[in-house]
């Protein structure tokens, strides 16, 4: 791990809702600012006691984190998907009208927000810009929260097929008043279908759709080229993909899943893991309960017995699972801390936590 | 009919819980319908079944599961309102549409709602033969937008089919002698930060008060904690009267905000089956 945040360039952590990524990427960021590295995290909307005990506004821009253990820089930015999407909006349109007129159509103020696939795009936009921008030496992506870690990386494809020249043009002109007689009479089966939708939708609704599309016509190579060179860092060779999963058995099929799917879309996988494995002050090794515990009668006692059981059982699960793993690379445990992780201390000492389990593996 | 809707923090146990719910449900006689949302069925890993798609599956004796995707419940209704197969296979068969549907702004939600909402009093589709709908929903941004979307659209486009029906999924989501919501979290401090905020938006948005569910509580009373004990367990004990002292002060938060909490326990097991039926047994009545 430690080897891994001084080479890379890019480290993207992934993993479906609830697991800790944030946590983890903050950490981790915090451990690359500690080696001298300058460094920038890019959070998706954490809760606000974590934005506010790091220092960082609400307008979504960049701030500089200082801390005496911080030999490096550490940087923190909040991703605010609407406001990155009219950013790029702006300046993909070059005019300030088409940009005004675009960023009042209904369809794109829904887009812009609540769109599948909106969040994901703007987290790699912002990615890229400040991979661009040639400030840091390492970026620390943690990606928006998915039900399925596998979302992430399907969720670029969907918006791109939004931006694809047929749908746009087969919108902008559906009437077909632009083409030739022959193509005119191939494109009746899509008049069809547009009437089709219109039935379904109701006729403002198509209205609106085909305004948006015929907006957005200016800025559709542009966002195709930002795709594929975002697509291009990706898979780029100093970029690393870490995947945060939690202690439980469907999540951890989900990993191994995800392990093999990244593997095939050409992405590195460098890293697994696997948070609040068990809480610290019961390692399943460590605490292993002596026949007198074990006797004991009290409610009390039957508690530790159920507790200590099951964290021993959920570890043998954990170790067939890292052993399944280990061939395609390192998994990473750790503990649950005593107290939550809420500001810059817990994330202070979560990093000391990966530094020493990183050493350790 | 019931619509139970399970939202929270992503981690806090959704899942778990709404399979908990509907195996209550199921309990109690009621034919019931165990509901996931997106592309991919998270309930096929955890109960290990060999598939869970949109036409339901039988689980336990009233009990049903399925998975609603967008694309799924949207086909469903294009059959509904186009009746001619022919026409509707030129429209689903064109790859536009089908790239459209996948994108489209809020359709894969408003489908997704629309569906969940056909019974009574709506009765659009083809009936659902289900007394209780328990669904496992998005977490918590996720959820908010899901809730917009209806109202946000009816405002968006005005006439024709889609405003029509737009404002009657709202009117069921609107509708507490149909709609229950429960918000999960744990006893720890993101989640219930989280839940506050989600249970606020869900009151502003629907006009409906969700109910707190503190999950993976300690399973031990006060008073079981205060035994003198070996020296050995002192340690723990001490862990678990703090622990447990935590857990009444998020209670406290939660319930400031006026609303209904219920705790729920943490199961130790490490089978999906076992922890399901262990927490039916908690699970709040209507």
């Amino acid at each position: 791990m430690l080897k891994l945040l001084q080479e890379a360039d890019v480290v993207v952590c992934v993993g479906s809702g609830g697991v800790g990524k944030t946590t983890v990427a903050a950490s981790i960021a915090v451990l690359g600012a500690q080696l001298g590295r300058r460094v920038l995290v890019l959070t998706v909307d954490p809760s606000r006691r974590l934005k506010t005990t790091l220092g960082l506004g609400d307008q979504g821009e960049i701030t500089k984190i200082k801390d005496p253990s911080i030999t490096g820089e550490l940087w923190a930015g909040v991703i605010q998907p609407k406001q990155i999407f009219d950013d790029f909006v702006r300046r993909a349109a070059q005019k300030v009208e088409l940009a005004e007129k675009i960023l009042k159509n209904k369809l794109y103020i829904q887009l812009s927000t609540t769109l599948s696939g909106s969040q994901e795009f703007t987290a790699m936009e912002k990615l890229y810009s400040a991979y661009e921008s040639k400030k840091y030496d390492l970026i620390i992506l943690d990606t928006p929260p998915t039900k399925h870690a596998i979302d992430f990386l399907h969720a670029p494809e969907k918006l791109s097929v939004l931006f694809n020249e047929k749908i746009s043009k087969w919108f902008r002109d559906p009437e077909g008043k632009d083409r030739g007689l022959i193509s005119n009479l191939l494109h009746t089966g899509t008049r069809q279908v547009l009437k089709i939708l219109e039935s379904l939708t109701g006729s403002e609704f198509i209205h609106e759709l085909g305004d948006f599309f015929f907006n957005i016509q200016s800025w559709q190579s542009k966002l195709q080229d930002r795709t594929a060179a975002v697509h291009r860092l990706l898979v780029g060779t100093k970029t690393h993909f870490c995947l945060v999963s939690s202690f439980d058995e469907a999540k951890l099929k989900e990993a191994e899943f995800f392990s093999r799917e990244i593997k095939k879309g050409g992405y590195q996988l460098s890293s697994v893991i696997i948070n609040k494995a068990y809480p610290k002050w019961l390692d399943p090794q460590l605490n292993a309960p002596s026949d007198q515990q074990r006797t004991g009668n009290t409610a009390l006692h039957s508690l530790w017995n159920q507790m200590t059981d099951y964290y021993r059982q959920k570890d043998t699960c954990n170790r067939s699972f890292a052993a399944k793993m280990s061939s395609r690379c390192p998994v990473l445990k750790l503990p649950e801390l005593e107290h939550d992780i809420a500001d810059f201390q817990g994330v202070k000492e979560m990093a000391d936590v990966i530094r020493q389990v990183g050493v350790q593996s | 009919m019931e619509i139970i809707f399970i939202t929270g923090k992503g981690g806090v146990g959704k899942s778990a819980v709404a399979a908990a719910f509907a195996l209550n449900r199921a309990q109690l006689g009621k034919k019931t319908l165990l509901v996931e949302l997106g592309d991919q069925s998270f309930y096929s890993d955890f109960f290990n079944l060999s598939h869970v798609c949109y036409t339901p599956v039988n689980l336990k004796p009233n009990l049903d599961v399925a998975l609603l995707s967008g694309q799924e419940s949207l086909k469903e209704y294009a059959l509904h309102l186009i009746k001619v197969e022919s026409l509707y296979k030129i429209f689903f068969e064109n790859a536009v549409t089908k790239a459209l549907i996948n994108v489209a702004p809020a359709l894969p939600e408003l489908a997704i709602l629309g569906k969940i909402t056909s019974g009574p009093p709506r009765n659009v589709g083809p009936k659902m033969p289900y007394d209780c709908i328990v669904v496992d929903a998005y977490a918590s941004g996720h959820f908010e937008a899901l809730i917009k979307a209806p109202q946000g659209m009816a405002q968006a486009i005005r006439f024709g089919p889609m405003g029509d029906q737009c404002r009657s999924i709202d009117a069921v989501l609107k509708n507490s002698n149909i709609c229950r919501y429960y918000v999960v979290s744990l006893p720890e401090e993101l989640p219930v930060v989280e839940a506050c905020e989600l249970a606020s938006q869900i009151q502003s948005t629907l006009g409906v008060k969700p109910i707190h569910l503190l999950n993976r509580c300690l399973p031990i009373n006060d008073e079981d904690l205060h035994h003198q004990e070996s020296k050995d367990l002192q340690a723990f004990q001490k862990r678990m009267q703090q622990q447990l002292q935590h857990e009444k002060e998020f209670l406290t938060r939660l319930q400031t905000e006026n609303h209904n909490v219920f705790r729920l326990p943490q199961i130790y097991q490490v089978d999906p089956w076992k922890v399901v039926e262990t927490l039916a047994q908690e699970i709040p009545n209507a």
